[in-house]
């Protein structure tokens, strides 16, 4: 059973505790559970890109909210890990503008490059491989998101100085 | 509540499926056409869960609109024109029907599938679509299997889990077609955080979730309706039977619990059928003493004793007893009832030991859990029970509650308090330990054990500092103020902050919010009652309530939470030292007077001994015989190698119970009694609801029934009785309890539940209670201050811990009858101690090692357990296992009033075991 | 008549700066409003006029929308932006967000005086980082040139403005979903009624416009509604934003009169790639039926015109296909999307997007069964209009609009097991 621990600040870095309470202090004062998808982000990035279960404990305790309420908030939404991903997480849009712009040919090299499919993670943790849905920038189909960036009007070649310029 | 929609001036008339409908204001288009006798198919929809529209099946064509609407969501307008029946909406049905019967496995968990019973009733055939890839079964709960190849996903067991019963442990998780129900982040169930309450089970439609080992597959025999056996919330349930064995449990809608049950009454049952049931008469072999050690072998119970007949062991019963009271004096003898019987029989016994032993040496647990508070009510407020109901929390804008932990102790009226909780109320708690239902609170004062009068009289001083008497009320209805505010003048926050370890603020904010509101009311426990301070804590509380005038009406007032089922009726009929049924006082003339008249013999006059003063009778060898129904002194009352050297050193002991108890092994004769299911009787709960238990079972081999067997030894003792139901002692009992006049039994079998005082049969029984007046002779309450004192044995040098003890979830009181529950026992099989895991750490003992507590009056060995909620220097040990039993180390210091022994306090030593 | 109204300030350099916003007269408009104390009705008025209607792809009346609310009710109100951006083929969003968010801010305090608002929320996608801090650094020159915050400009009327971060859920552009999301809850849609308007954000009040037609409010009050009227056509004010992909030369945001027709649009956009013939259209982002490319090149852009035709202009995303692609893996990809983006509330929806994308799948991949396209139609037909929100509409939709027009396709997969494209 879990019993909420008293003192919040220790349930993370002072600079996370910071960071999620910018996000609280957007929402009334009796709706901090307005927070969580702000905060599971923080907490997140924090953890190399993936959320453990007692990290969503915390943030649970953090932002007062039933446990399961921000299981179920992780779970919902695709940006979300709860398994290990790689340093840089590959999201691939495959959807029609991209596959009639033949994402395919993307998603065969960067498989062959890496050696890895869709929600795998290279030996050495550098990369993981997800296929996203439409990421509203089907102007530059195909393209991928690396982390935050976005990167369009990929070609095999394009993609290859993408990861080398990666570090 | 308008119950006839005719008479509703604001109803709203709409057409469905050609039919004119009145539907009451609110009312949705499902429910106002089901009063109209038309079933529109429904899954996602249950009575008392809010709806939520999920599932489809229930979708309406409504004239004008473009999209099918939902009718368990949508409440008709007037003029409405709505179609079920038509064929777009009967498709729209029909197609959600299939696609979920197409999702479910072939498999069948249940008898009554609301899936499969819609599905034929629509005529809908087989699928045309291939069924999902299954889930894999979860079957590791000891109560409760999950089957989720059942699952329709209508999320019922979810709000009945987080909305019912606000527990928080079943979530839908993931989207789309990958939406699953989920225990904590999918844990399997017995791993997470489920408290097994089983609502969750009670509102799954297909049998996703259902009692374990297909307990609940097909339909039973019989179905019962009783209630539960276990705590004072008296909720009603329904014994699902099979060849004389409860095969389920169900909940039933009464007004303590709305269909809701806890564990305990759901799961705990099976102890009726448990091996070691007394099935005859025994009486203790020649060749094997008595002897003060306890060494009852649980394994083979009955080692000490030998087989005998009703007739011989009634004889040497009452001969043992005769000896006594005819060579010694009737004072050589006392009883002990019990809270877990019925009315009827608490009343016969107490009848039994007035005028068959000739004094007034009765008594039972209540000395050991309210007696201080019921002291304290009674010399304030001139009655002992509760003000208000438990149910009152949703007329309440502030709920207090001190020293109790409410969600493992009162699970059922915890459920209550959190609904309003997220309804938006504000909850106050008030322990040194943080248990859950502090995670609910918007103010949670972890108070210093011992420090209750401290803390609640500075909250008084705040009350005065910021003028939030009720002078009013004060001037009207009380007496004695001014003796009070003189009292609390140096009971300032800050001088108490450093005592109590809350600080003086929020002191000052918890006065000011109680105060304030337009209704609070108090719920306290045993964290209150169980001190040698007990009745002042009582008296601080009660004080409070009467300056802020937050009592006499709805949503106020004060809620002793009573602990065994029937601690509030067996008080009310009597099973006490001092007061005859109704607490009217043996030592007043007219009173006794009254009941000569009625039973026909003449009375002691002097009050009797309570619990503890038995114990110390016996030992000064005063008292040499005891007649015990029910109770388990050698495990319940405290400093227990004191009170078993006084059992193993009585001439005579008779106990009448179904198991084998630590008491029992100490007798010389035993009778095999009745479980609560194997009778019927009334029960009056913490709300004082009298309501009924009625037989499931018969009892087995030669067990007989309580009032039967306690009717025999009244004859033996040279009474006359003739009692052949327990409505002919309950018709005596109105007789002498002017409280219940207007309870008959045929009443109670008609409504299921009464509340007294119900003065004349058109009575409807007033849940609040002291609305005009006090039942004090000035009609006035009075106010009585509390001077803050310490514990009788605090921590030192030597014993530097303190020991609070008390129930848990699972078990109950002693374990007698949750220890030999199966599924009980495997959910806590072994005794755990808590502390906080940093003081784990340091004394290098990690969770789930044996750990040694020792005080100056015993040593057990339990296992540790990390609990973040107990505050440091703080161990936290129940009372339920008799292999760690606590009261081995609990001190019988006794509160000077009540005579309530300290249980929630003592000094004791820590180390790795 | 090009980039007159949201992307005014797309030809300036760094146009995301406030400086270079206001060069073109940015925040104006609600100065004017402030210290004239423009009567809150006649601005709902004038949007009226404007003919402006939802522009995140459900066409509903803009001015109307705001009329719904009670301005004079007790409490908190909230103004809330659906920057969701996430129908596939739609990008123009994240264009307004990048480029000039002081529009969107300049819309969104005005939206809040005209309803009473004090509060606002800009929901962004998740993915969306960049547009993200474009805009927070929006807020944030705002702020500290008094547009946000209490007593703006003196007038006494309060207004702040945040941001929220999805995290990746298609549905959460449904309104009540996307309030859900603020609420820090799964983005389940909610029961309807009550409407936003009269229980939203935290229950109270509550408007939900689209960026883009929250972004044209300071052009509307500026030059008036019928200015903007009159740019479009009857039923179909203003200009818009299309966003155009596919196969062809030039894709990109194109902000356009409405009406104007497809086959300028589509030379704006510089044509068909490699000159292939162009075989469909989706023209309202990927729920919008598909038309056949000969019939929509006699089109035009604007809400009746291609609603004539069967479909929707939704979002204005337009998806230009050629005859190298197959309709059967096109409406495959697409019910796979609809699939894995269902909340999973619903039954219908829940269930019926994994049938109907296991259906096209297996005619996809040649396991087709004669009753198949029966099938599809069925399941089509029992899911749209049947479940809490739209997207199982939206999941119909294009089921409907590819057995419609490209059945034969569909019949050639399941009697060949092979694709007739490829066969061609």
């Amino acid at each position: 059973m879990t019993v909420t621990v008293k003192d919040k600040t220790e349930l993370f870095s002072p600079q996370i505790c910071a960071e999620i309470d910018r996000w609280i202090a957007k929402y009334p004062a009796e709706w901090k559970q307005s927070a969580v998808m702000g905060a599971l982000m923080i907490v997140q990035d924090d953890n190399g890109g993936w959320l453990t279960t007692e990290l969503m404990d915390r943030v649970a305790d953090y932002l007062d909210m039933p446990p399961i309420a921000v299981y179920e908030v992780a779970t919902f939404y695709s940006m979300y890990e709860l398994k290990p991903v790689g340093k840089h997480k590959i999201c691939v849009c495959t959807n029609v503008s991209c596959m009639t712009n033949k994402s395919d040919l993307i998603v065969e090299h960067l498989e062959k490059k890496l050696g890895i499919s869709f929600g795998e993670v290279t030996e050495d943790g550098r990369f993981s491989m997800k296929e996203v849905e439409c990421l509203g920038a089907c102007g530059g189909a195909p393209m991928m998101q690396i982390g935050k960036q976005y990167y369009e009007n990929l070609t095999p070649e394009i993609v290859d100085a993408i990861l080398e310029g990666l570090e | 509540m308008a119950s006839d929609p005719k008479s509703a001036i604001t109803s709203v008339n709409f057409t469905l499926d050609g039919n004119s409908i009145d539907a009451m204001p609110g009312e949705t288009l499902l429910n106002a056409a089901k009063r109209a006798g038309i079933e529109i198919p429904h899954l996602c929809y249950k009575d008392g869960l809010r709806a939520d529209g999920n599932c489809r099946v229930c979708v309406v064509e409504i004239e004008g609109e473009r999209t099918l609407a939902a009718s368990c969501c949508r409440a008709p307008t007037d003029g409405m024109v709505v179609n079920s029946q038509t064929k777009r909406p009967r498709n729209a049905q029909k197609l959600v029907l299939e696609l979920l019967k197409s999702d479910v496995g072939e498999t069948a968990y249940t008898h009554d599938s609301e899936l499969d019973h819609w599905l034929q009733s629509l005529e809908v055939g087989k699928p045309r679509f291939p069924t999902r890839q299954q889930p894999a079964a979860d079957h590791s709960h000891p109560a409760i299997a999950v089957n989720l190849d059942a699952c329709i996903q209508c999320t019922r067991c979810l709000r009945a889990c987080r909305e019912i019963q606000v527990n928080n442990v079943i979530g839908y998780a993931r989207r789309g077609s990958a939406s699953t129900i989920v225990f904590d982040s999918e844990e399997a169930l017995a791993n997470s955080s489920c408290v097994a309450c089983g609502e969750c089970v009670q509102a799954c439609p297909t049998g996703a979730l259902m009692p374990a080992k297909e307990a609940a597959r097909g339909e039973t025999e019989k179905q019962i309706d009783s209630i539960c056996p276990y705590c004072g919330v008296g909720c009603q349930l329904t014994y699902h039977v099979d060849d004389n064995r409860i095969r389920y449990v169900t909940g039933r809608d009464g007004p303590a619990n709305k269909g809701r049950l806890c564990v305990k009454g759901r799961y705990g049952f099976d102890y009726v059928h448990h091996k070691h049931r007394l099935t005859v008469p025994l009486i203790r072999r020649d060749d094997a003493p008595k002897q003060a050690t306890l060494a009852l072998d649980h394994e083979n119970p009955f080692a000490e004793f030998r087989e005998a007949s009703w007739e011989e062991a009634l004889s040497y019963a009452a001969k043992g007893l005769l000896e006594i009271r005819d060579n010694q004096g009737p004072s050589g003898l006392a009883g002990f009832g019990s809270a877990k019987g019925s009315n009827e029989e608490a009343y016969l016994f107490q009848k039994l030991v007035r005028i068959g032993f000739g004094n007034n040496n009765v008594d039972h647990c209540t000395r050991l859990c309210h007696a201080s508070s019921v002291v304290a009510l009674l010399e304030m407020i001139g009655s002992g029970a509760v003000s208000n109901p438990v149910a009152d929390v949703e007329d309440a804008q502030v709920i207090l509650i001190i020293g109790s932990n409410t969600t493992e102790n009162h699970p059922v009226a915890a459920t209550f308090i959190k609904n309003q909780v997220n309804s938006g109320k504000t909850l106050i708690v008030m322990d040194p330990r943080r248990t859950t239902i502090a995670n609910h609170a918007s103010h949670f004062l972890q108070f210093k054990p011992d420090t209750d009068v401290a803390l609640l009289n500075a909250i008084m001083h705040a009350v005065i500092d910021q003028d939030l008497v009720d002078h009013t009320f004060v001037e009207q209805r009380t007496t004695g103020y001014q003796a009070l505010e003189t009292h609390l003048r140096d009971f300032t926050p800050e001088a108490m902050a450093p005592i109590c370890g809350i600080d003086a603020d929020t002191i000052r904010q918890v006065a000011k919010i109680y105060a304030s509101s337009k209704a609070s009311i108090i719920l306290w426990g045993m964290g209150v009652s169980q001190h040698v301070h007990g009745t002042d804590n009582a008296r601080a509380l009660i004080s409070l309530a009467l300056m802020t005038g937050q009592i006499g009406r709805p949503g106020t007032g004060l809620h002793p939470l009573r602990g065994q089922n029937n601690v509030q009726g067996a008080s009310d009929v009597g099973l006490i030292p001092m007061v005859f049924p109704d607490y009217q006082r043996v030592d007043n003339p007219e009173v006794r007077e009254k009941f000569e008249n009625l039973w026909q013999k003449t009375l002691d006059p002097n009050p009797g001994l309570t619990v503890v003063e038995i114990m110390h009778a016996i030992t000064d060898r005063t008292i040499r015989g005891m007649y015990i129904m029910g109770e388990n002194p050698a495990m319940s009352d405290p400093n227990l190698n004191h009170a078993r050297k006084a059992l193993a050193s009585l001439q005579h002991l008779v106990v009448q119970d179904i198991f084998m108890t630590e008491t029992a092994w100490y007798a010389d004769v035993i009778f095999p009694a009745s479980a609560f299911a194997e009778k019927s009787g009334s029960f009056t709960n913490t709300d004082r609801r009298v309501q009924l238990g009625q037989q499931a079972l018969k009892p087995p081999g030669e067990a007989r029934q309580d009032l039967e067997i306690i009717q025999e030894m009244a004859n033996r003792l040279g009474l006359d009785w003739h009692y052949d139901h327990p409505r002919q002692v309950f018709e005596e009992m109105r007789q002498a309890m002017p409280s219940i006049a207007g309870i008959s039994w045929q009443r109670l079998q008609q409504s299921g539940s009464v509340t007294y005082p119900c003065k004349d049969e058109n009575d409807p029984g007033q849940a609040v209670i002291f609305t005009e007046a006090f039942p004090t002779p000035s009609g006035k309450a009075s106010f009585t201050p509390a001077p803050f004192t310490n514990a009788d044995e605090l921590p030192d040098q030597e014993y530097p811990w303190i020991l609070i003890t008390g129930r848990q979830l699972e078990h109950w009181h002693t374990g007698a009858m949750t220890r030999r529950a199966e599924m009980l026992d495997k959910i806590e099989p072994v005794p755990v101690a808590s502390m906080h895991p940093e003081e784990l750490t340091r004394l290098a003992i990690s969770p789930g090692s044996p750990i040694k507590l020792q005080s100056r009056r015993g040593v057990v060995t339990a296992y540790a357990r990390a609990d973040h909620g107990m505050s440091k220097g703080q161990v936290f040990l129940p009372f339920c296992y008799h292999e760690a039993a606590a009261n081995l180390l609990t001190n019988e210091a006794l509160d000077p009033s009540a005579k309530i022994p300290e249980f929630k306090f003592c000094a004791i030593q820590v180390a790795a075991g | 008549m090009v980039n007159e109204v949201c992307l005014r300030t797309l030809d300036l350099e760094r146009p995301w700066l406030m400086e270079q916003y206001q060069s073109r007269g940015g925040y104006e408009v609600l100065k004017q409003v402030l210290t004239e104390k423009r009567a809150p009705e006649d601005i709902i008025e004038e949007v009226k006029k404007s003919g402006l209607r939802g522009r995140g792809g459900a066409g509903f009346p803009t001015g109307l929308k705001w009329s719904f609310i009670s301005r004079n009710a007790p409490g908190q109100k909230y103004v809330v932006c659906n920057s969701d951006e996430g129908e596939p083929g739609t990008f123009k969003d994240r264009d307004i967000l990048r480029y000039n968010p002081h529009q969107l801010i300049e819309g969104m305090i005005l939206a809040g005086y005209a309803i009473g608002a004090t509060r606002g929320y800009n929901y962004i996608r998740g993915e969306f980082w960049e547009p993200y801090e474009r805009f927070e650094q929006a807020l944030q020159e705002a702020r500290e040139a008094g547009f946000l915050g209490e007593n703006l400009l003196g007038s006494g009327f309060d207004f702040e403005l945040h941001t929220h971060l999805g995290g990746g859920a298609y549905i959460c552009g449904e309104e009540t979903a996307l309030l859900e999301s603020i609420e820090g809850k799964k983005g389940q849609p909610r029961y309807k009624p009550p409407f936003p308007a009269h229980f939203g954000l935290y229950g109270r009040p509550t408007i939900i416009n689209n960026t883009e037609s929250l972004a044209s409010i300071p052009m509307i009050l500026e030059k008036g509604g019928e200015w903007f009227a009159d740019i479009g056509v009857k039923n179909s004010g203003g200009s818009k934003l299309f966003s155009i992909s596919g196969n062809i030369n030039n894709p990109g945001v194109f902000e356009i009169p409405m009406g104007t027709p497809f086959s300028e649009l589509l030379e704006m956009a510089g044509g068909m790639k490699d000159g292939r013939k162009i075989k469909a259209v989706i023209p309202g982002g990927s729920s919008a039926p598909v038309i056949p490319g000969d019939l929509m090149m006699d089109l035009n852009m604007d809400y009746d015109s291609i609603a004539g035709a069967g479909s929707m202009l939704g979002s204005g995303a337009v998806i230009v296909l050629d005859d190298t692609n197959c309709m059967v893996k096109t409406l495959e990809r697409m019910s796979y999307f609809y699939h894995e983006e269902s909340c999973g509330q619903c039954t219908p929806c829940r269930e019926g997007t994994g049938w109907l994308y296991r259906v096209v799948h297996r005619i996809e991949s040649g396991q087709g069964r004669q009753e198949d396209l029966d099938l599809l139609d069925d399941v089509a037909d029992k899911i749209s209009g049947k479940t809490i929100c739209a997207l199982g509409d939206a999941a119909a939709l294009p089921v409907q609009g590819m057995l419609r027009h490209y059945r034969d396709e569909f019949q050639y997969h399941i009697d060949h097991k092979r694709c007739m494209v490829g066969a061609g």
